[in-house]
């Protein structure tokens, strides 16, 4: 009896477990796309003010950010630093496939954001930097359509799924 | 002799940096990359070619890589050339982009042409006269602005000197500056003059390569100020320098007291100025 209830316990507390970890990774991936904003308005007013070169610039937005991103923005920064690729989309192409992003739509936008890069004068690029810039805020208003319900679902549906599984096993 | 050689290599495709460096390190002075073509290496001794054939990719990926993969911060383009670290000098050719009667840059380019920046201590002569301004002549790759770099640097020992370097090759980073000297990079030859002359109070002021009528107006204006000037202008001989008009200003108004005419062999021998005038 004692072994059921823990392994009722156990079931519950996983199935619940997922659900929170399924929130974490949406509040991640919010703060990824928000982070990526936030260094993308830094990247283009540095390009305005400053005609910061563009390793600097990554290096700039690595401090705008955190995680995942800090490290993209550091690799970037590297890679053009290594002057080994022709050009600054296949800097970033490497640097996708060598951080290993699992979040699919930052994949995306980070390369599109790479094939903007380096590749126009001063206005070209900034209209470059404002296209990714909407794409990321696109992706924001996505992921916040119903976002309290379905972070709320998450955790549900994880307790219950695991409350079920107990019962059945039981 | 200094050479940020290496800073050179990071630029070429890895593909031909390695013969480069084996046969151009000591000696080369330019490198002539053309599409289709194998590499040329101008050297003291002579031209020698590489058996790799220049594609439009390596031309690419040289500007991308001098540029440092930002056409923004290299407004030169513009104009035809690109600054590398260590002061080497990448002359681009291609397909010009217009807007309008502007050009605003070289898309598809066919042909580099990098000049090698090399910083010789010591090789102006302390006991050239420095009572009036001084104009160093030379034909293209005859030496002139290593010279003009060397006697910067003397004459600041002494006096205060503001540099004029328009295209950041007189005093890179890495190259030993003098002890009084300032250094304006990025200005135009005109504004530049200008900017030093009622900011940093120089004695004299030197710059690379007058070329432009607006040049000799700004030198004029210095002169008037009571600066001495250290300039130096493409010209063989002194009676190709007198032939140009764009010159006639400033030997009209006895802008240079000293002419300095760089030989071929990179010797040079000095002049003063109004045994022509």
């Amino acid at each position: 009896m004692e072994l059921k209830l823990l392994g009722a316990i156990l079931i519950v507390a996983g199935c619940g477990g997922y659900g929170f970890s399924l929130c974490t990774r949406y509040r991640k991936r919010e703060r990824a796309l928000s982070d990526l904003v936030r260094a993308l308005d830094r990247m283009e007013c540095e390009l305005q003010y400053r005609l910061t070169p563009l390793p600097e610039l990554c290096r700039g937005a690595a401090q705008d950010t955190g995680g995942m991103l800090r490290k993209v923005f550091l690799s970037l920064a590297q890679e053009l630093e290594r002057r080994v690729m022709p050009d600054a989309a296949s800097c970033m192409a490497c640097v996708i496939s060598n951080e290993a992003i699992t979040y699919k739509q930052l994949r995306i936008i980070l390369s599109q954001l790479g094939k903007s890069l380096g590749q126009f004068d001063l206005p070209g690029q900034l209209r470059g930097l404002e296209a990714v810039r909407k794409q990321c805020i696109l992706e924001l208003d996505a992921l916040n359509i119903n976002r309290s319900e379905r972070l709320r679902c998450y955790k549900t549906l994880g307790l219950c799924a695991g409350a079920a599984l107990a019962i059945l096993f039981a | 002799m200094k050479c940020a050689w290496n800073e050179l290599l990071d630029i070429l495709p890895k593909r031909i940096a390695g013969e480069v460096d084996r046969l151009g390190r000591d000696t080369m002075q330019e490198l002539r990359l053309r599409v289709n073509d194998s590499p040329e290496l101008v050297c003291g001794s002579g031209i020698r070619r590489l058996q790799e054939k220049v594609t439009v990719n390596d031309l690419s990926f040289c500007v991308n890589a001098a540029s440092r993969y930002s056409p923004w911060a290299a407004a030169s383009v513009s104009q035809g050339y690109l600054t590398v670290a260590g002061g080497h000098r990448i002359g681009l050719c291609g397909e010009v982009v217009r807007k309008g009667n502007e050009i605003t840059g070289i898309r598809n380019a066919t042909s580099l042409c990098i000049r090698v920046a090399r910083d010789y201590l010591g090789i102006w002569d302390t006991n050239t006269s420095l009572s009036g301004s001084i104009m160093i002549l030379g034909a293209p790759g005859s030496g002139k602005t290593t010279l003009l770099r060397d006697a910067a640097r003397q004459i600041s020992e002494k006096h205060t000197v503001a540099v004029v370097d328009e295209r950041g090759e007189l005093f890179p980073t890495g190259f030993v500056r003098g002890l009084r000297m300032d250094v304006l990079t990025g200005a135009p030859k005109a504004s530049g003059v200008e900017m030093v002359l009622r900011t940093m109070g120089p004695e004299w002021i030197a710059v690379d390569e007058i070329t432009a009528e607006e040049d000799c107006c700004a030198l004029l204006q210095a002169q008037g100020c009571g600066v001495k000037l250290l300039a130096t202008a493409h010209a063989g001989s002194l009676e190709e320098f007198r032939s140009r008009p764009v010159y006639k200003k400033i030997l009209d108004n006895h802008v240079f007291e000293e002419l300095i005419i760089l030989k071929s062999d990179k010797s040079y021998r000095v002049e003063r100025m109004h045994k022509w005038n």
